[in-house]
């Protein structure tokens, strides 16, 4: 008798068979140093790296494919409409804040120091009497770059690194493995303090390169851990076994099958270097005036929170919003790509 | 299992020796480590010169990492910016840290696996999303906002805690330093905990559990628990190293004198032996959780097995 | 009669709809006795095991309809404390995947132990006890020894009778085993499936044996239910079934086991994919796949009819045969095209 291909049973479909002997990592250390945030996005891609083949649920048809289904997924997704949305808006007014305020972010006086909401200046005046609502407009650029550039170059280092040492193994993988083991172990806010510290450029160059240069690891463990699983899928086998080369492996089957979980883990990880720039900007060594940034003048109305808390609650917020709106987009992108959590 | 310790412990070394090379060579390289001794001024070339022959700064980079690393092997981390042992500095400082840590690993076990739970058996309920919401503001609010804020409404606004810190540091005074130290950990153990919660409630054994007729508070603490929990514990013990390194954010805000606030000093300070000496400490603390959750490992899942 | 369910039916809810997953299904197991229910996955098979086991995950799936009778107690009508006394001691359920079904992280011994400490009250150490007992029944070697060991060091044929003596651990009244060799190499399934029939035979159990596998039940059952997109199509005895199927759905299954004495012809396969339980097509629902279709099976849904020789009659006490296809005549005399 034909054992039947999987069909709409539900009964049949609860199968939610457990990995067996998933053991520890291999490697000298298992975390990240990024603290919580930085291990939920790494974890987000753990989960995607098993095979997200098996829908079952769909009844002899036409093929769908992983990507055109989470689109349809997300489309419908609140979560993911109001996120991108966010995030739509923040790039516009980063390119063009003169959309949303007149002023200048560095046009200040100090005889209005400290003051509250006032007609024109709905979110006061900082410490040095510049207008709260201008600045906070004006931060969203920096955010945004620091965000965006450091993402695309560690998400650009780390998948290169990581799938070359997932595809070619041996030695090369071995030696990045140390390495990534390496940075994994320095606490990510004390590699900051130290590395900027003496950096006296004002621009955010510096604070992107050092968000790259540590960066890097996490995003080169979750392509290198993609690769490996799609370079086991029995099609990539088949490939291999008919003499494709390995360039065209590697591009044609394994990359498209690889590149999810990095897009979800940097798409979280944008958010996270957001807030990142900002806790270094706070300690004094990330950017610095005249540029304008949420973290500066969180920091800079720090001492004043007592009287004046409208100088820390407005970037603060607009800061959060950001971050949120990053993690979520991430969040709501991997739920779509994740078929075993449907 | 003393042949895979061992293998382990032969693996550490190379990380152990790349990190703290690379902080060596960050704050030797960036900075100029004598630029800080001589007070407010900058030091005339002959003292600067003397200091340099002095603290062995004439000789090659590698040169001094050795000369550092056999110092700090023999129990020796040399002497903080004002002149203080790096070791009496860490004997203060680091108790305050691990009680800082202590308490945030506490909050992370006690809350964060309470909410877990709780979302991840009654997932797609009201309950279930209003948490999961809250994680993601929790992780999405820097940390830093978060201590300021707990800080103006707890410490200033309504008087409950002391806004800064005594010395002391006792456990009491850290609750709330700890509460947001752990906070985006705290999450994450939340989402994590559900997450494999929800995906162990549905699995073969569990509904074996259900069909053998056990009565359902021993099908969730006996068999659905103990699994679930296998992820999260991992987690816990590799975020050990991360909170004492994560520190630095919440020692400052709370003006806490422990591991980050000395850092932090150092680094201003640009004290070479002060910065890699605590790192080189913190690095250790990282790679021994590691070591730990391993082991752990093998016997939270006698699946596992070291050979 | 030990159980008798009557008219059930289960729905799910679905991303695509509600799926009528068990849709009007009745059955009687006999004390001793051993019916098979045959079907493929997504045939309801599994999910009207679930329901007399009480064991359905309740979202998505709902029961909405009919009645199960076990030792003349309605168990859609006990509170959950009373089924759950009943779970485990009076029915058991050997699943399929010895592997995953076992409690990975708990010894084996534990997990057999379990039965008595809580159905029973028993202490750990007597308990452990019955565990080796239960053990040696099942032929488990050096079990004394390997009480203490955890699934994953067991063989899947070992883990497989470790599952049974956990079914059978309070003498259960009945025993549902959900395709208990199917995950299991060919030479280790018929040793599992002996010792399955030899402690049903000796304990006087009801077995419902559900499988997709015919070999399987020609051997063991005594009577067959056959399954198809939540109804049964087909209810006989063993013997009578294999002699002369009286629905085209059995007579393709049949037809499509491999034999020695049809070696060189072509293998039969039944045309075509099961229906998606959401969307069943109208009247008969195996009508798009029927050799024999009329426009008649395109419209009306067939009843079971009672099967000659025997009849209503028959069908009602369980001995007869039913056969929910129109043309069940021509079925069973072989007459209809393929």
């Amino acid at each position: 008798m034909p054992e039947p291909r999987p069909n709409t049973d539900p009964g049949e479909l609860d199968g939610g068979r457990s990995d067996d002997g998933a053991g520890p990592e291999d490697g000298a250390v298992a975390g990240t140093g990024f603290g919580g945030s930085m291990d939920l996005a790494a974890d987000e891609g753990r989960t995607l790296e098993r095979d997200p083949e098996h829908d079952g649920a769909e009844p002899a048809g036409r093929p769908r494919s992983l990507w055109s289904d989470a689109w349809r997924d997300l489309r419908r997704n609140p979560v993911f409409v109001v996120s991108a949305l966010l995030i739509l808006f923040l790039v516009l007014i980063s390119v063009w804040p003169t959309l949303l305020t007149s002023g200048d972010p560095l046009d200040c006086d100090l005889a209005k120091a400290q003051q509250g909401s006032q007609p024109g200046h709905p979110f006061g005046f900082n410490a040095q009497g510049c207008d709260v609502y201008t600045r906070t407009v004006y931060g969203a650029r920096t955010s945004v770059t620091v965000g965006v550039c450091a993402t695309l170059g560690v998400a650009l280092l780390g998948s290169v690194l990581g799938g070359l040492a997932g595809f070619f193994s041996g030695i090369w993988d071995a030696l990045l493995s140390r390495l990534t083991d390496v940075f994994f172990a320095i606490p990510v806010v004390l590699g900051g303090l130290v590395l900027l510290s003496v950096v006296t450029s004002n621009t955010v160059w510096p604070v992107i390169g050092f968000m790259v240069l540590l960066g890097w690891p996490q995003i080169s463990r979750i392509a290198r851990g993609s690769v490996i699983t799609a370079r086991q899928h029995d099609y990539v086998q088949a490939a291999r076994a008919l003499g494709a080369s390995s360039p065209r492996m590697l591009l044609r089957h394994i990359a498209p099958n690889a590149v999810a979980p990095v897009i979800v883990v940097a798409t979280i990880a944008l958010g996270t270097y957001i807030a990142l720039e900002a806790t270094l900007s706070f300690l004094g060594v990330g950017l610095r005036p005249p540029t304008v940034s949420w973290g500066i003048d969180i920091s800079s109305a720090s001492p004043y929170i007592r009287n004046a808390p409208h100088m820390l609650l407005w970037p603060a917020g607009a800061l959060a919003i950001t971050v949120l709106a990053f993690i979520m987009l991430g969040d709501a992108v991997r739920d779509a790509l994740d078929p075993k959590l449907r | 299992m003393g042949r895979y310790v061992i293998r382990r412990l032969l693996q550490m070394i190379p990380v152990f020796v790349g990190a703290t090379l690379l902080i060596f060579l960050m704050v030797n390289v960036m900075g100029d480590p004598i630029a800080g001794l001589c007070g407010e001024r900058a030091c005339d070339p002959a003292t600067a010169a003397r200091l340099k022959a002095e603290f062995g700064l004439d000789q090659p980079v590698w040169k001094q990492y050795l000369t550092y690393m056999g110092n700090v092997l023999t129990g020796d981390f040399g002497t903080a910016f004002n002149g203080q042992k790096v070791t009496e500095l860490m004997a203060t400082a680091f108790p305050v840290t691990i009680r800082l840590t202590l308490v945030a690993i506490v909050f992370e076990i006690v809350i964060g696996i309470v909410l877990g739970v709780v979302t991840g058996m009654r997932r797609g309920r009201p309950v279930d999303t209003g948490v999961l919401v809250a994680t993601l503001v929790v992780i999405s609010v820097p940390t830093f906002v978060t201590g300021l804020l707990l800080q103006l409404l707890l410490g200033v606004k309504w008087g409950w805690i002391n806004p800064s810190v005594s010395s002391d540091a006792t456990f009491g005074e850290l609750i709330v330093p700890g509460l947001v130290l752990a906070s985006v950990s705290l999450a994450y153990v939340t989402r994590l905990t559900r997450t494999s919660i929800a995906e162990n409630r549905r699995s073969d054994y569990v509904r074996t559990a259900v069909a053998k007729g056990l009565p359902r508070r021993r099908v969730v603490s006996r068999h659905l628990l103990r699994n679930s929990l296998i992820p999260v514990v991992t987690f816990i013990g590799t975020d050990v190293g991360a909170l004492m390194g994560g520190a630095i954010v919440t020692e400052r805000i709370f003006n806490i004198h422990g591991v980050g606030y000395q850092l932090y000093q150092g680094i201003l300070r640009q004290n070479t032996q002060t910065v890699v000496g605590f790192v080189t400490v913190l690095v250790l603390v990282f790679l021994a959780a590691n070591l730990i959750v391993d082991l752990l490992y093998a016997v939270l899942d006698p699946r596992i097995r070291y050979a | 009669m030990l159980l008798e369910v009557r008219d059930l039916r289960v729905e799910f809810t679905t991303r695509e709809g509600v799926a009528k997953a068990v849709n009007g299904v009745s059955y009687e197991v006999a004390e001793g006795e051993t019916l098979a229910v045959l079907g493929e996955s997504g045939s309801g098979k599994s999910v009207t095991a679930q329901a007399i086991m009480g064991i359905l995950d309740v979202p998505p799936g709902r029961i909405t309809g009919g009645e199960i009778l076990f030792q003349g107690r309605d168990l859609l009508r006990l509170k959950e404390e009373e089924r759950r006394g009943i779970r485990g001691a009076e029915m058991a359920m050997i699943f399929q995947d010895a592997l995953s079904s076992l409690n990975p992280v708990l010894t084996v011994g534990d997990q057999l132990g379990e039965m008595f400490v809580v159905h029973r009250g028993m202490s750990k150490k007597d308990a452990r006890a019955r565990a080796v007992e239960l053990m040696d029944r099942v032929r488990i070697p050096a079990a004394a020894q390997r009480v203490r060991d955890y699934p994953h060091q067991f063989s899947g044929g070992m883990r497989q009778r470790i599952m049974i003596a956990m079914a059978l651990a309070l003498r259960p009244a009945l025993i549902i085993a959900d395709e208990p060799t199917t995950a299991l190499d060919v030479t280790v399934q018929a040793q599992v499936m002996d010792l399955l029939a030899e402690l049903q035979r000796e304990y006087r159990m009801g077995l419902i044996l559900i499988t997709h596998d015919l070999g399987v039940v020609a051997d063991v059952a005594d009577r067959i239910a056959v399954m198809y997109a939540g109804r049964i199509v087909e209810t006989a005895p063993v013997h009578d079934l294999y002699k002369a199927p009286a629905h085209p759905y059995t007579r393709g299954l049949l037809d499509s086991i491999p034999r020695l004495d049809h070696k060189g012809r072509e293998l039969y396969a039944i045309k075509g994919l099961p229906p998606s339980l959401t969307a069943v097509p109208p009247g008969c629902p195996f009508h798009p796949r029927c050799p024999m279709a009329q426009d008649v099976c395109r419209t009306d849904v067939p009843p079971l009819y009672a099967v000659e020789p025997g009849g209503a009659a028959g069908l009602a006490t369980g001995e007869g045969r039913g056969s929910a296809c129109h043309f069940w005549r021509d079925c069973l005399e072989g007459t209809g095209s393929r």
